[in-house]
């Protein structure tokens, strides 16, 4: 008491429901670091494995040549992420569509792009996961330490009731454990907003460059069967 | 660089995701650990507030009775010592007075040896006597100073069984002390919302109110002991008083205690939060 209490003692010394609310903050602010670090990882190679599979695709290959280094990697036990897959998804569809002879070209058209689609949602679902819970820990945490500081300072002001002569003493230390809560609550918010904000921007972006690549291919598509 | 951040997400990139995340965190408990320890070093002072509103002081008697003997020990002490050094400043000027002696019979005794050889007799009779005398001297000396030995004995020991009734008082007064303290807070604290400072107050007048109060907690009488010099002031403080009373809170105290404590109490009247 005579130099300050210690952080340790304070949480040690809290009450249950603060240390439970204390808790939960810490579980979740782990966790939202886990997803944004994980998150961090997915979101950027995916943004890489757009550049490098749009220089690859666009430098003049061969589509079927570029399709069987993608089964090349597969085998190689190389994962094909992104953008690769929508066009392994389409160009498959297609070739398959047209080896069979007796569909006419729209039918071939609508079952690439079909492919694409599902190729296309899939990725994006995998982009997307676990970001809402990060948009969760952002919006929910603050009002969870709310919540543990609020119990705090209703503790702390029943214990000043129950003295005869009241003193500061007797109310700091409840009130600095109440707004610990808050802190931690603060604390877990802010890194989960900051992150579904810029994940939501970097999520955006790749998915509108798989569209346009979407389009594109089905461009490129559709010519081959009219020039035949 | 594909590969780099392939082998990175080696499922989906949990564990390495999962490794940051708890690394980071413990980092940042091991430095709030950190910090609280270098800043619980050094101690915050603890700022005084500069407004008090009225400063009470109660005339405690056990702490008064602990004081009266503390200071008659120190008188009794300064008395012994008086005493040593009185009679050591006798010793030496007997010493003196029978050096002066001897050597006034010295110098007779050879004036009277040059001119009188008959009176050798008579003078040697004489010096036996005064050795005799000198002998006795020295005996009621030692006697005396035996007596003093035994009178400083006798006084350490009353010092310590002194010493050791103070103690037990002392103990008892810490379990008292509590009980005191949080009684003086109550009648402080309730005076003090009573007290209607009149404008002629200014900071560091001072008055002194002696009440005295029934174990009931009622007032019995309240005068001023020491007036402010303004008479708006020292009413004022009365009044607080009498307006304060009675004091119910008293009534729960044990009656040796109200009695040790609360049967007369002085209250000091003193604002140091005005603004002029």
């Amino acid at each position: 008491m005579d130099d300050g209490i210690s952080l340790i003692e304070l949480i040690l010394n809290a009450s249950f429901a603060v240390q439970l609310v204390m808790f939960i903050l810490f579980l979740l602010s782990i966790i939202s670091w886990v997803i944004i670090v994980q998150r961090w990882l997915v979101l950027s190679s995916a943004r890489k494995g757009v550049f490098s599979f749009e220089q690859r695709f666009w430098s003049g290959m061969d589509l079927s040549q570029l399709y069987k280094e993608g089964t090349q990697m597969q085998q190689e036990n190389i994962q094909v992420v992104g953008m690769e897959n929508i066009f392994r998804a389409g160009f498959k569809e297609f070739m398959r569509l047209r080896q069979q002879g007796s569909v006419d070209g729209e039918a071939i058209m609508e079952g690439a792009q079909r492919a694409m689609r599902v190729a296309y949602s899939r990725e994006e679902e995998k982009l997307e996961k676990n970001l809402p819970f990060l948009a969760t820990v952002g919006s929910v945490s603050p009002y969870v330490g709310l919540f543990g500081t609020v119990i705090g300072i209703m503790n702390a002001f029943l214990g000043l009731a129950a003295q005869a002569q009241a003193t500061l003493q007797v109310v700091a230390p409840g009130i600095a454990e109440a707004l610990f809560a808050t802190g931690m609550g603060l604390f877990a918010a802010i890194p989960a907003v900051v992150a579904f904000n810029r994940y939501s921007a970097l999520l955006d972006n790749v998915t509108s460059s798989y569209i346009t690549f979407t389009d594109e291919f089905s461009s490129i598509l559709h010519r081959q069967i009219h020039t035949n | 660089m594909n590969n780099f951040l392939n082998n990175l997400i080696i499922y989906n990139g949990y564990p390495l995701s999962i490794v940051v995340a708890v690394s980071f965190h413990s980092l940042i408990l091991a430095f709030l650990i950190w910090l609280q320890s270098t800043s619980s070093a050094e101690s915050l002072e603890l700022v005084q507030p500069t407004i008090i509103k009225a400063l009470f002081i109660d005339e405690n008697p056990q702490v008064r009775n602990q004081r009266t003997i503390e200071q008659q020990r120190i008188r009794e002490i300064e008395r012994e010592e008086q005493r040593r050094v009185q009679q050591e400043r006798e010793l030496e000027q007997e010493v003196d007075r029978q050096r002066q002696e001897d050597e006034q019979q010295r110098a007779a005794l050879i004036e009277r040896e040059e001119l009188e050889r008959q009176l050798q007799l008579a003078q040697q009779e004489e010096l036996e006597r005064e050795r005799r005398e000198r002998e006795q001297e020295q005996e009621d000396r030692e006697t005396r100073e035996l007596a003093a030995k035994q009178q400083q004995e006798a006084e350490r020991r009353r010092e310590i069984a002194e010493k050791a009734a103070a103690e037990a008082v002392a103990q008892a007064a810490r379990t008292e002390f509590e009980l005191v303290q949080s009684a003086t807070a109550i009648i402080q604290q309730a005076v003090q919302q009573v007290w209607n400072r009149p404008p002629s107050a200014r900071n560091g007048m001072r008055a002194i109110l002696q009440i005295q109060m029934l174990p009931t907690g009622e007032l019995l009488d309240a005068r001023i002991t020491q007036s402010s010099g303004d008479p708006a002031f020292d009413r004022a403080s009365e009044n607080a008083v009498y307006s304060a009373a009675p004091f119910t809170e008293l009534r729960d105290l044990p009656i040796n205690i109200f009695n040790a404590n609360f049967r007369t109490l002085s209250l000091i009247f003193q604002p140091e939060d005005l603004l002029n």
